[in-house]
């Protein structure tokens, strides 16, 4: 899976490249998003823009990084095209993360958060 | 209104069946191919459909028109050429242009294969519903399922039935449009994570759920006069266009293509259930597929004119037909909350005042239940929502009444016990504004009986609207020379206005009209003897009486009561207690459920008898027994028009309403019943006189229940003549081949189970038998009597049906 990763401050920003967040790639998003936490980033955006569509092993991979997360930290998502967001709702997962429209408001909000 | 005269000239119309042929179907013009001919001309009005849906949706857009969605998960929609040609004005026309190419329009239409998407009259009802909202200017549309399979084809094998499937798209199906631009994503199964929200709200996520894309079919539906045509939108299941890429994972390869398969089973058959339910998955599934996927093109509808859902309950109505749709209640409540971010009270003071119920049945076993299990397993978020419209509705109760705990029990939406089920008919009258039955007998059984609690605490929202039939296919386009002989005599009004049959009260009893009234009925029943030799190699005589019983098998329909008078007279005869006065011929024709045993062995003993009896010199062809295979709308259609006699028997409180009681009476049929359904409306419009009645009423036989007081082997001791009955069948002369087969109703009685109550009516039945004949002999007080009926009809039209729901339910208001 082609994910473009970078550090601004101490916020890390994942942006997957691929069109799709589905079965065939959720479990390797999974891992690497595990693998970023475990290196002690706590300050996550992640920013959708170039996904078109995520199911349902995608979304429980980015709840599971959420949950990783826990209390230490933030992940927070930017960018979400219109048919990712509907299953956002469809989940209730917008109730939960904070999903801002841009990388800059969500780096934004999390230096308020600090 | 009138189709005008002019709505197409031949000469249109046979360039557009020619333009079909070659460019639609790329065959050459002309052609005698019947089925080439039926698809042009289909496609050919259908072009005219497809711009007519147009029109009329401007206009709906521009009045900002409130539309009403009938949600069913059964439309017998029957046929549709006929039905298309009357109502666009084209019937003469194309009549006219095939004739001129030696072709006869009855056998063009044999064509068309009905789609059997309906077990029975809740599915026909929906059909006429859909006809008269359009004819009556309505916004109305119905929402269904594409099942690939309809009802089951019946065959029969030795007096058994056979099922088959019933391939009704084995070829192409002119009549609708395939809408991929306008499928949906539904999510189902998964499971539910217990989360916080940002302000550490309890936040249910549902997560792990499968998609299942619904592909809608639209089929135009077109109101009499050509000015309205709406749409019927069939929902089939597919799988996501996602899923296919998922097929190039080799890995997943088996998996990935079983999984495709599960998916496009959902919509693969229709459940030939009928009153018996067996609480499989899959038909859980149906029934959430078409209301997710109604729900979700309602309001994505709804929003391209609204910012938001203030507006909702004034633009849309939505009426669930039966319990089968009532997942309508959770799955509003979950778009509103979960995807619109609605508040909890105002996503239900919107569903509410949305959605409305109809319910079709008293009979315990119809109403259903599901598993609280399986919910979870296939839609748990739907289970969530309806656990906290229970608790939220029980609280209410509690605080109206404080301490009635058995009360709390008797209403809740859950039924405790060693499996915990959920109760759909509570679920659609808590989520519904009005709560409609469909007779004035079966409302007031509902409000007294199966939903007292609820009539208790909101009286308010129990309406009866009986229903009612489309006369325009069961007497314009199915009865083509009796409804030649009305528009000649009263003009062609009735049509649009059922009502103005009443003018032929005057003629009921002048010669000249009973003369072709009853040169008419001679027609058809020579119609009806001839298809009945074609079919059954059977020959009938046309003067003899026409005594006929189709519907669907079921003990509360009573065949088997029908059967046991046959046996009677048959007795009577071979006995020389009895000369026959009056020839007669019984038709029966229904299907069974496929797991209803009792209703098979109904079906095989119908066969039996009537072998016996049609091979019995001794009866001299006083008597015939026919079974005709294959019930369907459009078998309906021949049969009805040829009917004297129409068997509308159940035991009384058992049907609801009834419809083909409807569809003889304004047919010319004389009508013998118990005072059920709608059967007691009939007898209000038409007069004690002109309708035979018999037998013990609704509250005699819940007294005799509530009592214990009713043991059939009493009524085998004390009467011969029901004892040599019973004991025909017990002593196998009509199974002599079979021995045995046919003990089981002897035995039923003797056991004291039976819980249809044959017995006490029998001899009230063979009175009423015994007075038809005696009448039948009077030819012309029979005929002023089949008159009569015909132009006391009025009421059941299906137009005055939805007028009643259009002015009690879809336009109720409600208090700010």
């Amino acid at each position: 899976m082609q994910l473009k990763h970078k550090k601004t401050n101490d916020v890390l920003i994942v942006r997957p490249l691929e069109k799709r967040i589905d079965a065939s790639t959720a479990a390797e998003f999974k891992k690497k998003m595990g693998e970023w936490i475990d290196a002690g980033n706590r300050q996550i955006v992640l920013n959708l823009s170039e996904v078109d569509f995520i199911d349902s092993s995608g979304l429980g991979a980015i709840i599971s990084g959420f949950k990783k997360i826990g209390n230490d930290g933030n992940l927070v998502i930017c960018t979400v095209k219109e048919s990712v967001m509907s299953l956002f709702r469809l989940t209730r997962m917008n109730r939960v993360f904070d999903i801002y429209a841009s990388e800059t408001e969500a780096l934004d909000a999390l230096s308020v958060k600090a | 209104m009138k189709p005008t005269a002019n709505e197409i000239s031949k000469s249109d119309l046979k360039a557009s069946i020619d333009y079909h042929l070659r460019c639609s179907l790329c065959k050459e013009s002309p052609t005698k191919e019947h089925r080439d001919l039926f698809l042009s001309t289909a496609f050919s009005l259908r072009d005219r459909m497809a711009k007519k849906i147009l029109k009329t949706e401007q206009r709906y857009q521009k009045s900002q028109t409130k539309r009403v969605y009938y949600l069913s998960l059964e439309f017998l929609i029957g046929r549709l050429m006929g039905n298309n040609l009357h109502n666009l004005g084209m019937f003469d026309v194309c009549r006219e242009l095939l004739i001129e190419a030696g072709i006869d329009i009855d056998e063009v239409r044999e064509q068309e294969r009905d789609p059997g998407l309906g077990n029975g009259g809740l599915g026909r009802l929906a059909a006429c519903f859909l006809d008269s909202m359009a004819t009556l200017d309505i916004a109305g549309f119905g929402y269904g399922i594409h099942y690939e399979y309809g009802l089951f084809k019946q065959e029969i094998d030795n007096g058994y039935q056979r099922e088959k499937p019933d391939n009704w798209l084995a070829d192409i199906n002119p009549w609708e449009f395939k809408r991929t631009d306008e499928k949906c994503i539904i999510p189902i199964y998964g499971r539910i994570e217990h989360f916080q929200d940002r302000h550490g709200e309890y936040n249910p996520m549902w997560l792990d759920w499968n998609v299942i894309v619904g592909i809608p079919f639209d089929i135009p539906v077109v109101g009499y006069g050509g000015k309205t045509v709406n749409w019927l939108r069939l929902y089939g299941a597919g799988s996501s266009e996602d899923f296919d890429i998922q097929i190039f994972n080799e890995g997943d390869y088996f998996r990935a293509v079983e999984q495709k398969v599960a998916t496009e089973t959902i919509t693969k058959m229709l459940y030939p259930l009928d009153t018996i339910k067996s609480g499989r998955e899959l038909r859980l599934v149906q029934e959430y597929f078409l209301v997710a996927c109604t729900l979700k093109d309602i309001i994505r509808r709804y929003l391209k004119s609204n910012e938001n859902f203030d507006r909702f309950p004034d633009q849309v109505a939505i009426q669930m037909n039966d319990t089968h749709p009532s997942l309508a209640v959770a799955e509003l409540m979950r778009l509103l909350v979960d995807e619109y971010a609605l508040s909890w009270e105002r996503a239900w003071e919107i569903t509410q005042q949305t959605l409305a119920y109809t319910n079709h049945t008293v009979l315990a076993e119809a109403l259903e239940k599901w598993p609280a299990s399986l919910l979870e397993r296939v839609i748990p978020r739907h289970l969530q929502i309806i656990y906290e419209i229970n608790r939220r509705f029980l609280e209410k109760v509690a605080v109206l009444h404080p301490y009635d705990v058995d009360l709390l029990r008797r209403v809740s939406l859950i039924e405790e016990g060693e499996t915990k089920l959920v109760r759909m008919a509570h679920l659609a009258l808590v989520g519904s504004h009005s709560v409609n039955g469909v007779s004035a007998l079966h409302t007031e059984i509902l409000k007294q009986n199966n939903f007292s609690d609820f009539h208790a605490i909101w009286p308010e929202r129990f309406v009866n609207v009986t229903n009612g039939i489309t006369q325009r296919r069961w007497l314009l386009d199915a009865n083509p020379r009796l409804a030649g002989l009305i528009n000649d005599t009263i003009g062609d009004a009735w049509i649009t206005d059922l009502s103005q049959l009443r003018r032929l009260e005057p003629h009921a009893d002048q010669t000249g009209f009973m003369d072709e009234f009853r040169d008419i009925k001679r027609a058809n029943k020579e119609t009806l003897s001839e298809i009945i030799s074609d079919t059954l190699w059977l020959s009938i005589d046309p003067d003899s009486l026409f005594d006929i019983h189709i519907k669907r098998i079921h003990e509360y329909k009573r065949q088997l009561l029908k059967i046991m008078h046959i046996v009677h007279e048959y007795l009577q005869i071979v006995r020389g207690e009895k000369t026959p006065t009056v020839a007669k011929t019984f038709i029966f024709a229904g299907k069974a459920a496929p797991g209803y045993w009792v209703a098979k062995q109904i079906i095989k003993l119908i066969h039996n008898v009537g072998q016996v009896i049609n091979q019995d010199r001794r009866i001299r062809d006083a008597l015939k027994v026919v079974f005709l295979p294959d019930y369907s709308v459009s078998l309906a259609e021949k049969i009805i028009p040829a009917a004297d006699l129409s068997e509308q028997i159940s035991t009384a409180g058992q049907e609801a309403s009834g419809t083909g009681n409807m569809k003889f009476m304004l047919n010319g049929a004389l009508t013998v019943g118990t005072l059920d359904g709608a059967n007691v409306e009939m007898l209000e419009e038409v007069g004690a006189d002109n309708i035979f009645i018999f037998g013990l009423k609704a509250e005699e036989i819940a007294d005799m229940i509530k009592k214990k007081t009713y043991y059939p082997v009493d009524y085998y001791h004390r009467f011969p003549e029901i004892r040599r009955v019973l004991d025909a069948f017990r002593d196998n002369v009509f199974c002599p081949d079979e021995q045995g087969i046919f003990q089981w109703i002897y035995h039923r009685m003797m056991n004291n189970e039976d819980h249809y109550f044959h017995l006490p009516d029998f001899f009230p039945y063979i009175q009423a038998q015994d007075q038809i004949e005696a009448e039948y002999l009077d030819s012309v007080n029979w005929t002023k009597k089949a008159i009569l009926n015909v132009a006391r009809s009025g009421k059941f039209s299906s137009d005055r049906s939805i007028s009643d729901y259009n002015r009690l339910i879809w336009n109720k208001k409600f208090p700010n």
